[in-house]
């Protein structure tokens, strides 16, 4: 300041004193206050009292005297008063002197800025927060969805096991299912000996030819596009025409019953090749779904009680049909007559007996 | 008359003023005001054995620790140090604050606050983390500066910790 002239100092001077509402206070080597002046009022200072401890009186001087390392800044500290300071502390003899200059304004127009940059950084972190928390979430979804479409794989597929696929899809819209269909086919077939051989040869072996024969059923059924209704003990039921009509369904059953047999002789049980009783009638008969839970798509009818008494009556390896089913048949199946037989609740029946 | 300085430290926005103004004067504000430098304020504790006024100087928050001033400690006697437990990276902040405050002035005793407990569905510190800190025999606090929860406990734990 000492190369600048008397009016520049003076003026520089009072902008700051005015500007800054400079206070001070001197304290002693005793850590009391030993004078105080300037802008004590605005600071709330006026009643602090010469010649008591510094500490006792300011809170904010707890701790701080004395102060190796003088001078000391503090930079906007807010007095109890309000105002917003900045301390100078620095030594002179055995005395220290405590500025305050008012940094109240200078304190608000920072905390202005930063509020804004802070709550621009908290949003943003929160945002981040938010992100990863959906991403995980998506995640999650996505995995729950790709468990929940593998369940319904799996439902549809043993649904489609057990139920012919337009009944199926009819169940699940929650239809009552009872179709009367006027023209079809039903065949029974069991195997020769079952009981006798099933204790001779034990269950396992049991299991594995009852599995290769209703395995070949299935097969076969979607070959001829016959239905494998059910399977009761060794014995296995299909129909042929339906749940859509078709107008060959005799023929086609009758063809499935004869690859049927083919297809079983190729395994042997107990020691011998594995043979069936076939039998086949045709008429009308009523289709449904019954059950809640464990449901089951059955048959019902005249029309399958005699297709179950016909099979019943066959010889092994024999595939014998009722007249009806006869009739339906075309002129490249060729038939032996049988001797009418007397057939349990149906009286005598004309059968014949479909080629080896 | 027994006084001693406390520095409340911690990152921004993690809850010293919120936590400053719950403990003096019950009272919490949901709106967010960054404090620039340094607010004092003071409150009586009265111990079994003794009354001390804790001179509470409640510190900016930084979200850069080079800009700590680590001058305002000077005289402090022991630290709040204040996490938001909705925030996770706002523990190391609070740890280094507390490293560069002992470097300067040596060790003192502090307590550890996970702040914001009442945000239970956004936390983001696991138990077991706490209790590892917990295990090195530091207090450590979960406090609500919103519903006041734990907020006494813990600055008459330290009360008590800096005039023994």
């Amino acid at each position: 300041m000492h190369g600048l002239p008397r009016e520049v100092r003076s003026w520089i001077y009072n902008f700051f004193y005015n500007e800054h509402s400079v206070a001070y206070l001197k304290i002693d080597a005793q850590l009391c206050i030993a004078a105080k002046g300037g802008s004590v009022k605005h600071y709330g200072l006026s009643s602090l009292r010469i010649g008591k401890p510094v500490a006792e009186q300011l809170e904010f001087m707890e701790g701080l005297l004395p102060c190796p390392e003088l001078p000391y800044h503090m930079a906007m500290v807010e007095l109890p008063s309000g105002r917003v300071a900045d301390l100078h502390l620095f030594a002179d003899n055995a005395c220290v002197w405590l500025l305050f200059l008012d940094a109240t304004a200078e304190r608000d127009n920072r905390q202005r800025l930063q509020q804004k940059a802070y709550e621009m950084t908290l949003l943003q972190e929160r945002e981040r927060q938010l992100n990863e928390k959906l991403q995980s979430t998506n995640e999650a979804l996505r995995q729950s969805q790709a468990g929940l479409s593998r369940e319904y794989q799996r439902a549809e597929s043993l649904l489609l096991n057990i139920l012919p696929a337009s009944i199926a899809e009819r169940l699940k819209a929650d239809e009552q299912i009872a179709d009367n269909h006027a023209e079809v086919s039903v065949l029974f077939a069991d195997i020769v000996g079952f009981t006798e051989r099933a204790r001779s040869v034990g269950a396992e072996t049991t299991l594995a030819i009852l599995n290769y024969f209703f395995k070949a059923a299935d097969l076969l059924s979607e070959r001829y596009g016959c239905e494998k209704i059910k399977t009761i003990g060794d014995c296995v039921m299909v129909v042929a025409g339906l749940p859509a009509a078709r107008s060959d369904h005799a023929e086609a059953l009758a063809h499935y019953a004869l690859e049927l047999r083919k297809a079983v002789k190729l395994e042997r049980f107990a020691g011998q090749p594995l043979r069936l009783r076939i039998g086949i009638h045709s008429g009308p008969i009523v289709a449904g779904v019954i059950g809640k839970k464990r449901f089951a798509y059955d048959l019902w009818g005249e029309t399958v009680n005699l297709a179950a008494r016909i099979q019943t009556s066959a010889e092994p390896d024999e595939i014998r049909i009722s007249d009806a089913t006869h009739k339906l048949l075309g002129p490249d199946l060729t038939c032996d007559p049988l001797a009418e037989t007397e057939l349990r609740g149906t009286g005598r029946v004309q059968m014949w007996r479909l080629p080896a | 008359m027994l006084q001693k300085k406390i520095c409340m430290l911690g990152g921004f926005a993690v809850g010293k003023t919120s936590l400053v103004r719950r403990f003096v004067q019950s009272i919490f504000s949901e709106t967010y005001l960054t404090t620039v430098g340094v607010k004092i304020d003071k409150k009586s504790v009265a111990l079994p054995d003794k009354t001390v006024d804790l001179i509470l100087w409640d510190l900016a928050g930084e979200d850069d620790i080079g800009s700590f001033r680590v001058s305002y400690v000077r005289g402090a006697t022991g630290l709040v140090l204040v996490v938001d437990g909705t925030r996770a990276a706002t523990l190391a902040v609070a740890l280094t604050l507390r490293e560069r405050a002992e470097a300067e002035f040596g060790a003192m005793p502090f307590v550890l606050l996970f702040n914001k407990s009442d945000l239970a569905d956004r936390w983001a510190i696991s138990d077991s983390e706490i209790n590892e800190l917990r295990q090195l025999g530091w207090q450590i606090y979960l406090t609500s500066a919103l519903s006041g929860e734990h907020v006494d406990d813990a600055f008459r734990q330290l009360a008590s910790m800096v005039t023994k």
